[in-house]
């Protein structure tokens, strides 16, 4: 059995007067793919932004209950956001690079964070990074090039090179195939598979196939509530829960 | 009706709106014409001078100093003498009075440009050159062929003696047209051939300048803030709307504002560049607000994400990210809305701008006109000198304006990035 990363307990969100997440508890374990499906709407997302505190971007979101990270509690007002940020990568539902050179998009992060001080370790943590995001051999001659010039497959793997830039230990991904076609999102499944070796993930999906071919434990929301979570062999093929059925055969959604 | 009347219709309405467009294009695009065609054909002979070719024989009889004098030696020497004695010569008059009305025919610098040939040459006296003096108003106009010189010599301000004179220049090729380059040096005068707009220019230029350097930096600062870092709450809801109503207020007010405060309450001198500086800062703030608040509303909230999820602060983001990409839109505001401020003339005229000033203004603190002011300066000015100038200086304000705003087109377009 692996270890706990995260630990989320009685996690209830609201956006102003209306309640996202109705006390929400769940595990995600260390190097492990957490899979997270549900019909759209269902606080999937609001889920993952607790874990980087993306919520405090938006006014009227109010966060209550506990949610840790390896015990330390996520939700404290005293934490810096900045360093949990560095522990904790995002990859967005839509692919977006920042509007400046491939090698820029990803030296931003560890410049911020003071790594790499000198142009050869810099060049040498890009250089990492698009290798274990599989973009290397795509990119590696026109690193000046505008990143927002490649695909949507390869913005969207430009994007995780960029978290992972920063060395996290969990990255959290939206929906990160959403925008792409079957092809792009075959790499970035492979891609997914190789990175667990190092990194805790969590993927929030509306394919079913894809959280079974990703993840090995899935969660499912609906409206706000957990409503079932286990392995996620189990959960595709024995639910406990008549919901977690229906949604999977398709039945609502 | 029948499936194919309707169908007729339909066309025919389509006709119908695409002629009223044509229309109103061709109707917009006449009266630019007209207007450009009108201001072109009175300002643009205003850029030349009458010149009258005269032979100057420096006396030393007639003259205090020496040939090698030094140049403040010169600068108070009187060329009156110089002047009167060469100028006579240039036609055989008879008499005094004749004499009177030759004279009347150059401006009244010709004593300053026979200096200035001096100054150019300390070594004449003895000798004599031939100097292109600028002629009077009036033969100026008369010889741009803005004079009727059919009505009755009463009710004309050349004689018909003087008229005789300039024939006979025109006969021995004496006179010509040159490049205008008093319009551009000098300041303002009461003898047309003399006034320039060399010192509205400046007091202009310096205007704008002070004007930038105030409104600039508040109006981006204040963008920022409120647009990234305020709470979104009823206070910064008044604040938005209240910006918007001050980019709504008549320029003339902020005038009136800058009289009250700037003059009588904090006494700033009058007339001056930094007054109108500080009045056109007032007045542009909103309206570099405005577009600087919609370049950065323009960059997309994904961005901002992008930037927070690897760990950069608030401000990091904003500052590396959100207002880099924020910045042609920014800067093309900013220079339209300079442009405005440029030819903006009721507040300035409420603060003193409206004074008649001979001299160029050598810092901002110095009394000045502007090019606005200055066109509304001389367009109440009867001699049909300064009808020309008028044009001219207009000509010259839509100038920078148009520079301005392909500028600004130029900045949008080139620096403006495209994200997916």
């Amino acid at each position: 059995m692996s270890n706990i990363k995260i630990k989320s307990k009685n996690l209830d969100v609201f956006y102003g007067d209306k309640q996202a997440l109705f006390d929400v508890n769940l595990d995600l374990n260390e190097k492990e793919v957490t899979a997270l499906i549900g019909p759209s709407g269902c606080g999937k997302s609001t889920f993952i932004r607790c874990i980087n505190r993306m919520n405090d971007v938006i006014d009227i979101c109010k966060v209550t209950g506990n949610i840790e990270m390896d015990g330390m509690d996520i939700n404290d007002k005293n934490l810096d956001v900045v360093a949990l940020r560095e522990k904790v990568g995002m990859v967005f539902q839509k692919p977006n690079p920042f509007p400046k050179s491939i090698y820029d998009n990803i030296s931003y992060g560890p410049k911020i964070h003071g790594k790499g001080e000198t142009k050869s370790e810099l060049d040498q943590i890009v250089e990492n990074s698009l290798k274990k995001s599989a973009l290397w051999e795509e990119v590696k001659d026109r690193l000046d090039e505008p990143g927002t010039s490649l695909s949507g497959g390869q913005q969207q793997r430009l994007c995780i090179a960029r978290a992972i830039s920063v060395n996290p230990e969990v990255i959290l991904m939206d929906e990160p195939c959403s925008a792409l076609d079957p092809i792009a999102t075959a790499k970035i499944e492979e891609l997914i598979d190789e990175l667990k070796k190092t990194y805790t993930i969590v993927i929030v999906t509306h394919s079913m196939a894809q959280a079974v071919r990703v993840s090995q434990k899935t969660g499912f929301f609906h409206l706000g509530k957990l409503i079932e979570v286990g392995k996620t062999e189990k959960i595709f093929k024995n639910p406990d829960n008549k919901m977690t059925q229906d949604y999977i055969t398709g039945r609502f959604g | 009706m029948t499936k194919e009347e309707r169908l007729k219709k339909r066309h025919r309405a389509e006709k119908r709106f695409r002629f009223y467009g044509l229309t109103s294009i061709f109707v917009a695009l006449l009266f630019v014409v007209i207007l450009v065609q009108n201001i072109f054909s009175k300002g643009s002979s205003a850029f030349k001078k009458t010149v009258i070719n005269t032979e100057v024989f420096f006396d030393q009889e007639l003259l205090e100093i020496q040939n090698g004098a030094s140049q403040e030696e010169i600068m108070e020497a009187d060329f009156y003498d110089i002047m009167i004695e060469n100028l006579i010569k240039a036609y055989p008059a008879k008499d005094r009075d004749e004499e009177d009305e030759l004279l009347k025919l150059f401006s009244g610098d010709a004593e300053i440009e026979i200096k200035k040939a001096f100054l150019n040459d300390n070594n004449l006296i003895g000798k004599t050159i031939t100097l292109d003096l600028t002629a009077s108003d009036d033969i100026d106009q008369l010889h741009k062929g803005n004079y009727p010189r059919d009505l009755p010599e009463e009710r004309r301000r050349i004689s018909d003696f003087q008229l005789v004179i300039y024939d006979y220049f025109v006969e021995n090729k004496k006179i010509s047209k040159n490049f205008n380059n008093y319009f551009f040096n000098n300041g303002d005068s009461r003898d047309p051939e003399l006034a320039g707009i060399g010192g509205a220019l400046i007091g202009s230029f310096y205007s704008i300048l002070i004007c930038l350097l105030l409104a600039f930096p508040v109006a981006v600062l204040a963008s920022i803030y409120l647009e990234e870092f305020a709470p979104k709450n009823k206070i910064t809801d008044f604040i938005e709307i209240n910006i918007n109503n001050l980019a709504a207020v008549p320029s003339i007010v902020y005038g009136l504002l800058a009289l009250q405060i700037l003059l009588s309450t904090i006494q700033l001198p009058r007339s001056t560049p930094l007054v109108a500086g500080i009045t056109l800062a007032l007045m542009t703030l909103p309206r570099i607000i405005i577009p600087c608040r919609a370049s950065l509303k323009a960059v997309p909230p994904s961005i901002r994400e992008g930037a927070l999820a690897v760990g950069a602060s608030k401000f990091q983001s904003v500052f590396h990210h959100v207002v880099p990409l924020a910045l042609p839109g920014t800067l093309s505001g900013t220079i339209i809305g300079l442009a405005q401020a440029l030819g903006e003339t009721a507040p300035l005229i409420l603060i003193g701008m409206v004074a008649f000033v001979v001299d160029i203004p050598s810092s901002p603190v110095d009394p000045s006109s502007s090019l606005p002011v200055q066109v509304y300066l001389w367009s109440e000015s009867a001699e049909r000198g300064f009808v020309e100038k008028t044009s001219a200086t207009i000509m010259m304000l839509l100038t920078f304006l148009i520079v301005m705003n392909f500028v600004a087109v130029y900045l949008r377009q080139k620096f403006e990035k495209r994200w997916n």
